[in-house]
């Protein structure tokens, strides 16, 4: 199988993952009940009037009175057509909602994500290289900090000292400043640097642990021997098998944070992206912009796990698309 | 700029027919409400609520056409003449704690949404410092209290093309929208089909009311945004009520014209709103009101900023990027002593009680359930120390609670011989221990003292459970008070435990309703639940998914403007809110009918003085304490006032170099 093909079924393999998933989703918001239903029923009910009429009314308008394999091919059909329905929530279409918070999520995201694909590996490298000096227990011990202190905290925290102390950043996100303006850069540095000390910890202690094997190993002894300079045999020798089994780890953490902290962060900073359109979705249980903002990040997810499959044959030739 | 006190539960979605939701809102003083000056949005000062905008405060009401004991808070609209008005300047920059579902005036549930209207379009009147009605896009009078006459201001104008505003714009917006079964707007319910609306000129426009009722525009329900009669009538011909919630017009309120301080620019949905000043505002141009209101408003633009976290928008308060927040109790002192804020304490009729489950499934303690005995919730009250849960918790910023009705309100019954359980002889061990020996007396089980400890029939000590708002630090406080003072005054143990709002709203709060005709004996009368609804679904067989014996997780509202609102929850078993299963043992019925068929005002306050003095005596729920409303407010603004009504004159408010 030649990569082509090798992409083309694992895309379709995707495809069929992400339908899955937003069945599944579909299926247990259908079968959890509606408090839209029930408070139509309370306010006929205050009314004097007869809840259980009101209570049909209202499954009535929202179509949960046809069978449920019927809503589900109107929801399918929905889906391929673009036409994701009406978020009650924010009074717009799921479509617009979910692209109009994603627009913030990425001016954080992409250089978060670039910073600890980056940093990472290379500070877990340089760790290794200076293994038991005070470089590696400083490099390790903010490793450490980082991967411990929770975001939420941490970020109050930053934004306590730096927001309302020092004032050098603004305490409430302007939705207004251009992407590409300094006034962006001041109100990002925060969020993007605490999402980077929570995500690169993990990363460069498997990045250390990982290259730690290779540091002696003997292809890289016989390269050093036949005169490789060391910033070579770092990055090419040592770093490249480093990276196969770290990729893993580094889509599957990213994956992680991407759903969890950017929530998080996206609260205290008060930046309105997905991860707060998905959290507070739920909670109103608007099943509309739930099951977008669901399928946002099971393509999120399908494609991180694309990439790193792909990433795989293309650090490590050896591992071929037959078997796989 | 009023803000309609309409906004409790969320979501405006496509239910057929709405609540009476301000109703809703009146009679349920929960987390989401509050929507008085600034004083929302906060989630640690007891009620939490949606927004801290400052813009107006007719929560409930009550014509308190000025008279003896009420005290509504400081006065102090500025009536002297002003030779040279302001210039304007500045953005008047507030803070919510929760993004907004709609900015559709018809589909509006919510307070801190309503606030964000409220700076674009002005509802039809209000109550200014002194209670007294204000009109600002009509007059109301009545006769009889029983015919309304609207008087509709001349001037008002909508935007390009709908033209002026006339009677019809309301009366069309009552009889094709409100009226109507297929619409479901947000004030369906006050304008139900027995109310005849007629339009009596181009003008005016009377509304005839099945009965009298002297508190009429204290209850809201008469009160209206006005909305074009040409832009609607597409969907009433269609009976579009989902077209006519989605509205683009609608809902980024493009068609407000001169009707606001302000014009909407832009509604980002997660991030608040922006608006740029009015120059046309027709308040510039009525003869009611302060001088100042001539050359209003006073900023050149004011906006709303989505902060969920609390610390940042104390925060952001503190670093000027917000002009108003509401500070929680526990950071009073700190936020008082600094330069950069003012802290205003406003009046505020929310309350901190603790709920006891009379259901079946409450008191798990042993059998029977001691909640349901009188002299047993007394002795509950009379076990906890009002001033020192004040002092400890509230650091002295509160009121007791004795009965249904803050003191400052003129329905409070001064005077009265009014139980005051929790305070001077009506607090300690002896006095609470002999009340319980009552309740004792009238159980059919074998509940009693041993030592200092209260044993049930297995001479297990009574063990409870109190619930409160996961991370709500001031109501955990309280919670953990009232457990050691039942503890050491009545010897039970009390376990106090977090739970999230939503969940124990859903799974405990909430009853399963019984099939609507249902009858039960209660207290040796027969009752028929022909209506049974979630918040009270019957008789006390009906209950909720999961058991439980006590909560604080919810303040309810009081009403001083408009106490009738109070018979959702004491009119009897079929009161529309009685999630707890309490039936009233003196005869509220029929007192609450001698209010609400009252043709004067003292009639009103007789009446009610009596529903008090029995409420305080029968302890329906614990009453604990009235917190102050604390809010700061950026010190270079003028206009905040430490009053009930804080924010009727908003129009006149302004930065002022300190």
């Amino acid at each position: 199988m030649g990569l082509g093909r090798y992409i083309t079924a694992r895309v379709a393999w995707a495809a069929a993952v992400a339908f899955i998933i937003v069945s599944l989703t579909f299926l247990l918001l259908a079968l959890s009940p509606n408090p839209q239903v029930q408070q139509a029923a309370t306010q006929a009910a205050l009314q004097g009037d007869n809840p259980q009429e009101a209570r049909e009314q209202a499954r009535q308008l929202r179509g949960l009175d046809k069978p449920i394999h019927v809503r589900y091919i109107d929801y399918v059909v929905g889906i391929f057509t673009l036409n994701w329905g009406w978020s009650t929530m924010r009074s717009q279409p799921v479509t617009e909602a979910i692209l109009s918070s994603l627009y913030y999520t990425a001016q954080y995201s992409i250089p978060w994500t670039i910073l600890t694909v980056t940093i990472g590996p290379i500070v877990g490298l340089y760790s290794s290289a200076n293994k038991y000096s005070w470089r590696d227990h400083a490099a390790t011990g903010f490793a450490f900090f980082g991967f411990s202190i929770p975001n939420f905290f941490f970020g109050i925290i930053l934004l306590l000292v730096f927001g309302i102390w020092l004032e050098w950043v603004p305490v409430i996100y302007n939705t207004n400043v251009a992407v590409f303006s300094l006034e962006n850069a001041r109100q990002l540095i925060l969020p993007v640097f605490v999402l980077v000390t929570g995500s690169i910890g993990g990363i460069m202690r498997v990045s250390r642990n990982e290259s730690s094997e290779y540091m002696n190993a003997d292809f890289v002894k016989t390269a050093r021997a036949k005169g490789v300079s060391p910033l070579r045999a770092y990055a090419l020798h040592i770093l490249r098998p480093t990276m196969v089994p770290l990729s893993t780890t580094m889509v599957g953490q990213l994956l992680l944070l991407f759903a969890g902290s950017s929530l998080l962060v996206e609260v205290v900073f008060s930046i309105p992206g997905l991860g707060r359109v998905l959290f507070e979705s739920v909670i109103a249980q608007d099943t509309s912009l739930v099951l977008g903002t669901t399928l946002v990040f099971v393509f999120v997810g399908v494609i991180g796990n694309l990439l790193q499959d792909i990433t795989y044959t293309v650090l490590d030739p050896r591992i071929g698309y037959e078997d796989r | 700029m009023p803000t309609e006190d309409r906004a409790w539960m969320e979501s405006s979605d496509e239910a057929p027919r709405y609540i009476r939701r301000r109703q809703w809102l009146k009679a349920l003083g929960v987390a989401g409400i509050a929507g008085f000056a600034g004083c929302q949005g906060d989630g640690d000062g007891g009620t939490e609520t949606a927004a801290d905008t400052p813009t107006d405060t007719p929560t409930e009401s009550g014509t308190d056409t000025g008279t003896d004991t009420q005290d509504f808070g400081e006065t102090a609209t500025e009536s002297t003449p002003v030779n040279q008005l302001p210039e304007p300047s500045g953005t008047y920059d507030t803070v919510t704690s929760a993004a907004y579902t709609t900015l559709n005036p018809l589909y509006n549930t919510e307070a801190g949404a309503g606030d964000a209207i409220g700076f674009a379009l002005d509802g039809g009147y209000t109550f200014d410092d002194q209670q007294e009605y204000f009109p600002l896009l009509y007059d109301m009078s009545t006769d009889n209290g029983q015919v309304w006459v609207f008087e509709v201001r001349e001037g008002l104008e909508f935007s390009d093309p709908y033209g002026e505003v006339t009677a019809e714009s309301f009366t069309y917006q009552i009889q094709e929208l409100h009226q109507t079964d297929w619409a479901g707007t947000a004030d369906s319910a006050s304008w139900g089909s027995g109310v005849n609306v007629e339009q009596t000129g181009t003008y005016e426009f009377q509304a005839e009311l099945p009965s009298t009722n002297i508190l009429y525009p204290e209850s809201f329900d008469p009160l209206l945004y006005p909305v074009p009669k040409d832009l609607v009538q597409p969907y009433v011909e269609e009976q579009d009520a989902e077209g006519l919630r989605q509205d683009e017009e609608l809902l980024e309120l493009q068609f407000t014209g001169n009707l606001g301080a302000f014009v909407l620019d832009e509604w980002n949905r997660g991030s608040g709103t922006t608006y740029t000043r009015n120059d046309d505002y027709y308040i510039q141009n009525i003869d009611e009101g302060p001088d100042l209101f001539e050359g209003a408003p006073y900023f050149e633009g004011a906006s709303t900023s989505v902060v969920q976290e609390q610390s940042s928008r104390l925060g952001a308060l503190e670093t000027g990027e917000a002009d108003v927040a509401s500070i929680p109790p526990t950071r009073f002192q700190e936020f008082d002593e600094k330069e950069s804020v003012n802290v205003l304490q406003i009046p505020q009729p929310y309350n901190e009680i603790i709920s006891v489950n009379m259901r079946d499934n409450g008191w798990n303690a042993g059998p029977g359930n001691l909640f349901r005995h009188i002299p047993f919730r007394q002795a509950m009250a009379a076990a906890i120390n009002k001033q020192n849960l004040i002092d400890g918790v509230f650091q002295g910023l509160a009121a007791p609670h004795y009965t249904w009705q803050p003191r400052w309100s003129r329905f409070y019954p001064e005077g009265a011989d009014l139980s005051t359980f929790g305070s001077g002889d009506q607090y300690g061990s002896d006095y609470a221990r002999g009340l319980a020996e009552d309740a004792f007396e009238m159980s059919e089980h074998d509940y009693a003292f041993d030592g200092d400890t209260m044993v049930n029939p297995d001479g297990d000590q009574v063990a409870l459970t109190l619930y409160h708002s996961a991370g709500q630090e001031t109501e955990r406080l309280e919670s953990e008070f009232a457990a050691q003072e039942l503890n050491n005054n009545l010897g039970m143990n009390v376990q106090v435990e977090a739970i999230d709002g939503t969940r124990f709203d859903n799974e405990y709060w909430s009853n399963n309703p019984v099939e609507p005709g249902t009858t039960a004996t209660v207290n040796g009368e027969e009752y028929t639940w022909n209506a049974p609804s979630p918040n009270n679904g019957g008789p006390r067989s009906a209950t909720s998914n999961q058991a439980w014996d006590m909560s604080m997780v919810f303040g309810l509202n009081t009403f001083p403007r408009n106490p009738l609102t109070n018979q959702f929850f004491f009119d009897g078993p079929n009161s529309f809110y009685n999630p707890v299963g309490y039936y009233p043992e003196f005869n509220a019925p029929e007192l609450f009918q001698q209010a609400r068929e009252a043709t004067s005002v003292e009639e009103v306050e007789r009446a009610f003085a009596e529903i008090f003095v029995n409420v305080a005596r029968e302890q329906p729920y614990i009453m604990l304490a009235f917190p102050d409303g604390l809010t700061g407010y950026n010190p270079d603004l003028v206009g905040p006032i430490e009053n009930f009504s804080n924010g009727w004159n908003f129009p006149a408010w302004r930065f002022e170099e300190g």
